[in-house]
């Protein structure tokens, strides 16, 4: 049923339970699995690159070791994870990344804001639901 | 006599609140820095003591090199004919079109106008930068071509300001013979250098490269020149090295932005005087408009020669029209020298950051091309 599995990985407590549902799936299905991590905090307004270039070296490095740990524990599964790291808005980084790479599946982990915050914005979850082109799971 | 560690504990605490707020929201520390300072100047006891101006100064000095050494000398060259026409006529256009305006309008001196004109002359090559990176424009060919242009656009900020207001005399002569000299041999004689003393806690390659900005700046002082003109070109040809030493130019920035960098823009951000942002309101509106404006009427027509379709001109148009560290030092640097008074500052300065963050809203919302690698 699903060919191409896309998760989204922020190294969070839900972003690992997603990803243990998407090796599920995509040994079930024998479907690509890809990952999508967002680094959601470039500077905006910066007075010299490397202002920018400083915040990415940080987010890489960490980045860099949730998805090494995220691929090891695929291989474990015999199931190779393609990653991304990418930066941007989260929401619409994944969403137009869903829909560029023709993904059929969406894994997310339940990615909760403030009580407030949520009621008037949406949770993360929920907007990615919303806009998603294709199917989404939210792993609790 | 002022408690001067009462001052220092201000000036970090302020230092530190803008830092904290950048990690949360997601905005540069330079512009918060800016923000925080506007309060701190109008709101708190915060004095600018000779040791805060110096050290605003050496920022000043420290971030226009940085600039400078952020110059790909690669991207430049594989698209120098697009973005030294681009780059020019950036610069060219709002200076020209904003001093007219300054100068027969606004009813600003001379020098006052010429001020107005290289401020908001500017394009943020960082601000620019970070929308590419999000976008990932910065590995498109247009991207490269606007950043390219952007370093041009610099450097004729950076000139016309070493220029316009020097005195043209022995010492003129003295600091740009002597500029030349270490211009020419700075490339080959730092690798050398610092392979020699190798990298070590007491920083002999940060220590070299401040003594070599001090005394360019030294004699551009006496040639009632600009110290960020020789520190913008130490950087530029000092660039292909830094590029590749990573862990340096780490270094190097980790110094700038604790120590330097906040005092400078928290400092900036002092002067402004709220009430005439309020009483100004128009001209600085006037000002950014002309900035904007400008900016297409140099760049749409090149922009439409390299057949680009309208829509990334638009998008590199108003992208072009950002500014913030070129501008802010040149409205600094006309208060400093007693060019402009505090209101004309605050006007420049509000413009200037105005145009850091209109232009970049309306381009990433309305104008954004579709990805043509």
């Amino acid at each position: 049923m699903f060919k191409k599995i896309l998760i989204a990985n922020d190294g969070s407590e839900g972003a690992k339970k997603a990803l243990k549902t998407a090796i599920d799936l995509a040994d079930k299905y024998n479907a690509e699995l890809h990952s999508i991590s967002v680094e959601e905090g470039v500077p905006h307004y910066a007075a010299t690159i490397g202002e920018v270039e400083e915040y990415r070296r940080e987010a890489n490095g960490f980045f860099h070791t949730i998805n090494d740990e995220a691929a090891e524990e695929a291989k474990k599964a015999g199931i190779t994870l393609h990653v991304k790291v990418q930066a941007g808005h989260e929401v619409e980084t994944i969403v137009n990344y869903a829909k560029e790479g023709n993904f059929d599946l969406l894994v997310i982990g339940f990615m909760g804001h403030s009580k407030i915050f949520g009621r008037v914005w949406g949770s993360t979850s929920q907007n990615i639901t919303k806009l998603s082109p294709c199917t989404v799971i939210v792993v609790k | 006599m002022e408690n001067q560690w009462f001052q220092a504990a201000l000036w970090m605490g302020l230092a530190l609140v803008a830092t904290l707020l950048s990690v949360r929201i997601a905005i540069s520390i330079a512009l918060l820095e800016i923000m925080v300072g506007v309060i701190g100047g109008n709101y708190l006891p915060l004095e600018r003591t000779e040791w805060v101006n110096f050290l605003a100064g050496v920022g000043s000095i420290l971030l226009t090199f940085l600039a400078g050494a952020e110059v790909d000398p690669v991207v430049l060259k594989n698209k120098f004919k697009e973005s030294m026409t681009i780059g020019v006529l950036s610069f060219l256009a709002p200076f020209l079109c904003v001093m007219a305006y300054a100068y027969y309008v606004a009813g600003w001196s001379l020098p006052e106008s010429q001020i107005a004109g290289i401020a908001l002359s500017t394009t943020s090559v960082a601000v620019i930068y970070s929308v590419m990176i999000e976008s990932g424009y910065n590995q498109t060919e247009l991207g490269k071509i606007i950043i390219a242009a952007t370093f041009i656009t610099d450097l004729g900020t950076v000139l016309a300001l070493g220029i316009l207001f020097a005195n043209y005399n022995w010492h003129m002569l003295g600091f740009i013979l002597v500029m030349g000299v270490v211009l020419f041999f700075l490339p080959k004689f730092t690798p050398w250098f610092f392979r020699k003393v190798g990298s070590r806690i007491s920083e002999p390659e940060t220590k070299f490269i401040f003594l070599v900005l001090f005394g360019l700046g030294a004699l551009a002082v006496m040639a009632k020149s600009e110290a960020v003109l020789p520190a913008y070109l130490v950087g530029m040809v000092l660039a292909p090295f830094f590029l590749v030493n990573k862990t340096l130019s780490h270094r190097m920035r980790v110094t700038a932005f604790t120590m330097l960098t906040p005092f400078y823009f928290l400092k900036a951000g002092s002067l402004v005087k709220l009430s005439a942002v309020w009483s100004s309101a128009l001209l600085i509106g006037v000002f950014l408009l002309i900035k904007v404006v400008a900016k297409f009427i140099g760049i749409w027509p090149t922009m439409e020669i390299f057949r680009f379709t309208k829509k990334e001109n638009m998008y590199t148009t108003l992208l072009m029209s950002t500014g913030l560290t070129f501008g802010s030092i040149s409205a600094l640097f006309g208060l400093t020298n007693g060019i402009i008074n505090q209101e004309q500052y605050t006007i420049l300065l509000t413009a200037v950051i105005l145009s850091a963050v209109v232009p970049t809203i309306i381009a990433q919302k309305w104008f954004q091309p579709e990805m043509k690698k």
